[in-house]
């Protein structure tokens, strides 16, 4: 077995020690080093990039963008799990409702938060409708809170979530149910006690698979969001564009991604299992 | 190898062979060259260019510095240039090839960024101040207007933390590129309760909504404005009392080009007049060329939003390059301001 | 039970496509903006006019296709791989990979290029996008297989070896038909994340390989423009027909 598991394994390794450790290696480095008299990078080597992170204002940050990418993996979840489930009893046309699902996210992603900016905003669709209906007098401000932010990364990422679960649930066998059922078990307790526990490894996946992008993101932040409330994907993002501060957002970014890990083994040493 | 794929090869390869036409790569901003500016310059100069567009300076900045991006003439603004230049980016001008710089208007011929102009050329330039329909009454002055109450809500400043701070700190009477911390620490509280009002920070995109009548009053570029304004004519730009930014983008050839002669030829053609004209024209840009604006309808050439009278522009200031500190500083102070 | 799925099945896909539709009704509009004046496909005839765009289309369909064959075929192995002989370090890298913001894989995968092209006088260029995008594609691939996996009954493996089969055989016969719904699933994933890819593809893009999403986002960082709206509505449209068909063709 050991010699298939060898050659299975090298490609990937490949791919990853030279796609992205080594990439990874160079950020570190960059985080130690220092920012050049207007842009780019160089020595002396330093631990001040860090110091400054210490910073109460980007803990802030962070805590504001992990709440919100942490409600928007919940909205996901919510909204993603029946939509799997329907898609994963549909027989012959599991792959045409799956293709459905991935089909509108084969266009920009620009193009579809532009989409939700025409519909939300004043002279927008949404309001538009609202007003013909009579049931509201003035527009709505639907764009440029928080709201608008939530629901632009709730539909981004959706698909992400349905996917994993799909892939999950594909191979939970009907008997299973069926058998729930005839020992007398109500549809919530099948639903929780033999449903989710077995589509567990595709909720992780769908989970960490929503989380980390969305607390990274920039773009719906920024265009729904009116660029009014800054998450932690912003400000890394102006460090290598406007302040041109690459080693900070090198450090930044690092210290982000360790918190995330801390987090996500965490979460995977309660079960005692491994992640993947 | 079957008949049929040697002959695709031979194909490909005389494909790659033919192909000696001579290329020249160009990395500007978007809507700055008119529809046939580039075809025209390739059908007289025999060259095929690649032609691209960025939305922002870093875009190009985090490409241009690594020294192997490909490209052979970019587009900077005069704030980068020495910086640029110092980091050995760009390559020497050579005067003798570059006929058309007496075109240039006086004042270009030796700004303040680059007085002999050995490292750019002066493209378009243009000033940021605010744009406003008619139905605002009494109609804004300047940059204390945005901390008006009436507009709560159908306002928008820039999104770029050199032009929010830039315009606080006019406000306050201090200068545009100042790095003080007491000033800047005055400009951010300015910054913090002009937030309160704002509907949000938007950079281009703020033009359609003010067509569309869902912004009031936006701090916006010159060029955009105007383009704003021809879609929807009740719409004015007006220079704050207080004082304003200026800037130009500048084109500037990149030492990793092994191309120097066509680029020179290349900035050569873009400050021809007619040329100019026709960009300015088209894209309602301002030309930094005499002979452009001569060319000009009136319309244009007087107009008050692209070319203001001396007295006005003489309350605007020039973007310049900040030095390290200044420019740690002042991203703090825009995080502060975003986090609020 | 069945029929509340399916009314909420139908409400999901409304919602995941109401605003793609929306705007390609109005990228029927002869108006820019929001009010209707009349039919008219002038967006679409100058969408199909435009050459940077239908090379941008090119080249991310391209790079899509490349980055996503070599990602899930690499990726899938590697997650078989990873199925028994659970490695620490590389389950981490994985994870780390996935962590990333996009901006840092973009910044870092810019450095590494530059720190190679002091070798081999290269350009960034196509390559380098499939590369680039090979690297976070991977993650996703090995992410969904071994979702997949975990639900796959070692005893088979055994069986199959007490019968007699090769490893090699055993992987091809046994454990690839259990895999191909969630490679499917994992090949589609990596498709969208590719094609769809703006900030690292801008950052390690060429001269030559401007892709869709970088000129969209041009376009559309100025404000609405319907070009834009003709040029989704043809993907989206373009794509469902192919889907359908496909559907179609296996079904007979």
């Amino acid at each position: 077995m050991n010699r298939v598991r060898a050659i299975a394994l090298t490609p990937g390794a490949a791919v990853i020690v030279v796609l992205f450790l080594i990439p990874l290696a160079i950020t570190c480095a960059y985080s130690a080093l220092t920012r050049g008299a207007y842009f780019g990078l160089g020595p002396p080597w330093t631990a001040d990039n860090y110091r400054r992170l210490a910073d109460p204002l980007y803990g802030m940050v962070f805590l504001r963008s992990f709440a919100l990418a942490a409600a928007s993996t919940a909205i996901c979840f919510l909204l993603g799990f029946p939509l799997a489930v329907f898609i994963a009893r549909s027989g012959r046309r599991k792959n045409l409702y799956l293709h459905l699902v991935i089909l509108p996210f084969w266009t920009s992603q620009l193009v579809r938060i532009y989409a939700w900016m025409f519909l939300l905003r004043e002279t927008g669709l949404a309001n538009g409708i609202l007003q013909a209906l009579g049931i509201i007098r003035a527009p709505l401000p639907l764009l440029y809170n928080d709201g608008a932010v939530l629901l632009g990364l709730v539909y981004a990422h959706l698909p992400f979530m349905v996917l994993p679960l799909y892939a999950a649930l594909e191979r939970l066998d009907p008997n299973l149910l069926e058998a729930s059922a005839d020992l007398g078990a109500r549809p919530w307790t099948t639903l929780s006690r033999v449903m989710l526990p077995l589509a567990a490894p595709g909720i992780r996946a769908g989970a960490v698979l929503v989380f980390v992008p969305c607390l990274g993101a920039f773009l719906v932040p920024d265009l729904l969001g009116g660029g009014k409330s800054i998450m932690i994907g912003t400000v890394i993002q102006n460090q290598f564009t406007t302040a041109r501060d690459w080693p900070f957002g090198a450090a930044m970014s690092l210290v982000v991604m360790v918190i995330v890990l801390v987090l996500l083994w965490v979460g995977a040493g309660r079960r005692g299992e491994d992640l993947l | 190898m079957t008949r049929r794929s040697l002959l695709l090869a031979a194909a490909g390869a005389a494909g790659c062979g033919g192909n000696r036409a001579r290329r020249l790569n160009v990395f500007n901003w978007s809507e700055y060259v008119a529809p046939e500016t580039i075809s025209n310059f390739e059908r007289e100069f025999r060259v095929r260019v690649r032609y691209a567009t960025y939305e922002s300076a870093e875009e190009m900045l985090a490409k241009a510095s690594t020294g192997n991006s490909g490209w052979d003439v970019v587009f900077p603004s005069n704030s980068y240039i020495q910086p640029m230049a110092s980091a050995g980016l760009l390559a020497r001008l050579d005067h003798k090839r570059l006929p058309n710089l007496a075109e240039l208007e006086p004042f270009f011929q030796s700004p303040p960024w680059d007085a002999s102009l050995s490292w750019s050329v002066p493209y378009m330039h243009s000033s940021t101040g605010i744009v406003y329909d008619a139905s605002v009454s009494p109609p804004p002055v300047g940059w204390r207007d945005f901390l008006s109450e009436r507009f709560r809500g159908r306002v928008t400043m820039l999104d770029d933390p050199n032009e929010v701070i830039g315009a606080c700190l006019k406000q306050l009477g201090y200068s545009l590129n100042s790095c003080d911390p007491a000033q800047l620490a005055q400009a951010r509280n300015l910054a913090l309760e002009q937030k309160r009002h704002l509907r949000a920070y938007l950079n281009a995109e703020v033009r359609e909504q003010l067509v569309a009548g869902d912004v009031l009053m936006a701090q916006l570029w010159a060029t955009t404005a105007q383009i704003g304004i021809d879609a929807r004519p009740s719409l004015t730009y007006v220079y704050p009392i207080e004082g304003f930014a200026l800037y130009a983008d500048c084109a500037v050839i990149l030492r990793e080009s092994d191309r120097v002669e066509l680029a020179h030829e290349f900035i050569n053609y873009l400050l021809r007049p007619q040329v100019s004209a026709r960009i300015a024209a088209a894209m309602r840009t301002a030309t930094p060329s005499a002979g452009a604006r001569r060319l000009l309808p009136p319309s244009l050439r007087n107009n008050p939003t692209l070319y203001p009278p001396p007295e006005t522009l003489a309350r605007g200031e020039w973007f310049t390059a900040l030095p390290p500190a200044g420019q740690r500083l002042r991203d703090r102070i825009w995080t502060e301001i975003k986090t609020a | 039970m069945k029929r509340a799925l399916a009314l909420y099945a139908v409400a999901a896909y409304a919602f995941l496509h109401a605003p793609l539709l929306i705007l390609a009704a109005f990228s029927f509009n002869r108006s820019r903006y929001t009010v209707w004046t009349s039919f008219s496909l002038d967006w679409y005839r100058a969408a199909f006019r435009d050459h940077q765009l239908r090379e941008g289309a090119w080249n991310s369909i391209l790079i899509a296709v490349t980055a996503t064959t070599i990602s899930t075929a690499v990726g899938a192995l590697f997650a078989y791989g990873l199925w028994k002989r659970r490695s620490r370090w590389l389950s981490a890298s994985l994870y780390l990979s996935l962590i990333t913001p996009e901006i840092v894989t973009g910044v870092s995968l810019l450095a590494f290029y530059q720190w190679i092209f002091q070798f081999w006088r290269l350009h960034l260029g196509m390559c380098t996008v499939v590369f680039a995008h090979v690297s976070f594609c991977i993650a996703y691939v090995v992410l969904v297989v071994a979702a997949r996996l975990r639900g796959f009954d070692p005893g088979l493996e055994d069986a199959a070896l007490d019968l007699g089969a090769t490893e090699w055989g055993i992987f091809w016969h046994v454990v690839l038909p259990y895999l191909k719904p969630g490679i499917l699933a994992a090949a589609l994933l990596a498709f969208t994340v590719s094609i769809d890819d703006y900030v690292i593809t801008s950052l390690v893009a060429g001269v030559d390989s401007q892709t869709l999403p970088m000129v969209i986002y041009a376009m559309a960082r100025r404000g609405v423009n319907p070009v834009v709206n003709a040029v989704s509505s043809v993907i989206v449209f373009g794509l469902g027909a192919m889907i359908l068909i496909s559907e179609r063709l296996r079904a007979s």
